[in-house]
């Protein structure tokens, strides 16, 4: 018997089966692709959520004060020493006078601060270095390098300033998302499992003469169960390909708006999904299509004896 | 060709269906099995082609052991053997060449030899023109022809049929048998089930009669007597 004259009559009635219990196909695809769209939701807030993260993780910076004691070399050594560590993105170096006047500057308009800076006298700053860490995290550390005896005398304070709470609200929040969205993902999964068992019942039910007759005149296991299986994928594919579409409309839809709202620091969310598209849409192709699989064959065991 | 030993088929939990049958069909022979319902004669047919398993006993047919078959060896069994019932078991949607097509494609056989087939045991069964009508514009024993016509495509060395006449008037159901005479005589083995007593006597074949699973009586060129 040739495998390919067999494959292609099984292809044949895969579709005969699909187009005459249209309904019961298209309810079925509905369903494979709204769990779909919850996972892909998920997905796409995760990236977003992430963005958001990397975004505010550059701006955070530590500015580190010296005592008015250190000399700029001593200042400009401490700034040398942190470019040495792969965990600092960047150190500035802002010294006494232009703290002074950045000072000045910004409460140009408060007589009252400006006369008591007067009063002092002297420049009360000292030379400052404004730190940028690779990640948040690896600031406890960059800190802790910086408590030597060569540099912690004259270290007057260290200012880590409010971006840490705001991390650590998107970090939590971010969490809670995922949390949701897999859960929802789970729950669409398991609704597509009992339709997609119970499609294949009724599909076994319609064609139970069909299927009788089949046997009767010899047609092997392979032969029969081989339709109800390739619908099965075929399903999933559809449903993956209608994601696809749908997936990279919203995302060219609301690219604009995202580039617009998080400024030139915006990781794209779109270029993300078209980078890892082959990863992100297979393993849901190959999840879908083993679950429906598994599901199917689970439903021909029980219904289908060949 | 057909050897039954000592075959027992009981179903849960004490039915017996076949008490300890013992019969041998030579390869040409048309043989009819008698019987009342419950007799056993379905089960008997049954087990010809693999529908059902010996509880005890041996069953022997050409070169397999029914009795020790595994399933994926039966479709295989079955494209040796044809197989007719009383519901004709035609799909609705298929036209008479499409149905009797199905039993090839399923097969697996080329477009070729779907092309040389068809057109040979329709005309055998004497409905080469009605081809293109589905089994709705047909009459019962038209129906039954196609029924028949399938059960050739695989050039079976046995046939069997199980109350192929029970939905037919007396008309139509002497058709199908002078249509299982004439496969007869080609050379097939022919495996009658029946209970009807004037197609039982005008054959003049053997005779096998079962009374409660067991056989009662086995006759060359019998007649059809149960009390």
């Amino acid at each position: 018997m040739s495998i390919i004259l067999s494959f292609s009559r099984v292809i044949k009635f895969t579709f005969q089966n699909i187009l005459r219990n249209f309904w019961l196909s298209f309810i079925t695809m509905t369903v494979f692709l709204l769990t779909l769209v919850t996972i892909n939701s998920v997905l796409f807030i995760n990236v977003v959520a992430d963005s958001v993260l990397e975004s505010v993780e550059k701006k955070v910076e530590v500015t580190v004060y010296f005592t008015p004691e250190a000399s700029e070399d001593i200042t400009k050594a401490a700034q040398g020493y942190l470019r040495g560590f792969l965990q600092v993105r960047d150190v500035q170096y802002i010294s006494a006078e232009d703290a002074l006047a950045t000072f000045q500057e910004r409460h140009a308009f408060d007589d009252v601060i400006l006369s008591s800076l007067n009063e002092i006298g002297d420049n009360p700053f000292g030379n400052a270095l404004v730190i940028s860490a690779m990640s948040t995290n690896d600031f406890d550390f960059i800190l802790e390098a910086l408590e030597t005896p060569e540099f912690s005398p004259y270290i007057r304070d260290k200012d880590f300033d409010d971006y840490q709470t705001i991390i650590e609200k998107i970090n939590a929040l971010s969490l809670r998302i995922r949390i949701a969205g897999f859960a929802l993902a789970a729950l669409f999964g398991l609704i597509a499992v009992l339709i997609i068992f119970n499609t294949i019942r009724v599909a076994i039910y319609v064609h139970r003469d069909e299927i009788g007759i089949m046997k009767l005149v010899g047609a092997n296991d392979w032969f029969v169960r081989g339709p109800f299986l390739l619908e099965a994928i075929l399903y999933s594919l559809v449903a993956v390909i209608m994601m696809i579409i749908i997936m990279f409309i919203f995302l060219t839809a609301s690219e604009t708006s995202l580039m617009n709202y998080f400024d030139e620091s915006y990781n794209s969310v779109y270029q993300y999904f078209l980078n890892n598209s082959l990863i992100i849409f297979g393993a849901q192709f190959l999840g879908l299509a083993i679950l429906s699989i598994l599901t199917t064959a689970y439903a021909m065991r029980k219904y289908l004896r060949v | 060709m057909i050897r039954f030993s000592n075959v027992t088929k009981t179903y849960p939990p004490d039915t017996h269906a076949l008490q300890h049958v013992s019969l041998h069909i030579k390869p040409g022979e048309f043989v009819s099995i008698v019987g009342q319902s419950g007799s056993g004669k379905t089960t008997l047919a049954k087990m010809l082609f693999a529908e059902e398993k010996p509880t005890r006993g041996e069953i022997v047919i050409g070169d397999w052991e029914i009795h020790k078959i595994y399933p994926w060896q039966i479709p295989q069994l079955r494209r040796q053997i044809g197989i007719v019932f009383q519901d004709f078991k035609l799909l609705q949607r298929k036209t008479v060449y499409e149905n009797v097509e199905f039993a090839l494609q399923v097969a697996g056989e080329s477009k070729k030899r779907i092309k040389e087939v068809i057109p040979q045991v329709l005309k055998i069964v004497g409905l080469q023109d009605k081809k293109h009508r589905y089994p709705r514009q047909l009459s019962g024993g038209e129906q039954q022809r196609v029924s028949i016509a399938r059960a050739l495509v695989h050039r079976p060395k046995i046939l069997v049929a199980d109350e192929p006449t029970g939905n037919l008037d007396t008309i139509h159901a002497h058709e199908i048998i002078e249509l299982l005479r004439k496969i007869n005589d080609y050379g097939t083995t022919v495996v009658l089930v029946t209970h009807d007593r004037d197609i039982v006597n005008s054959l003049k074949k053997r005779v096998i009669t079962l009374a409660d699973g067991k056989v009662v009586s086995d006759v060359e060129c019998g007649k059809y007597h149960i009390s």
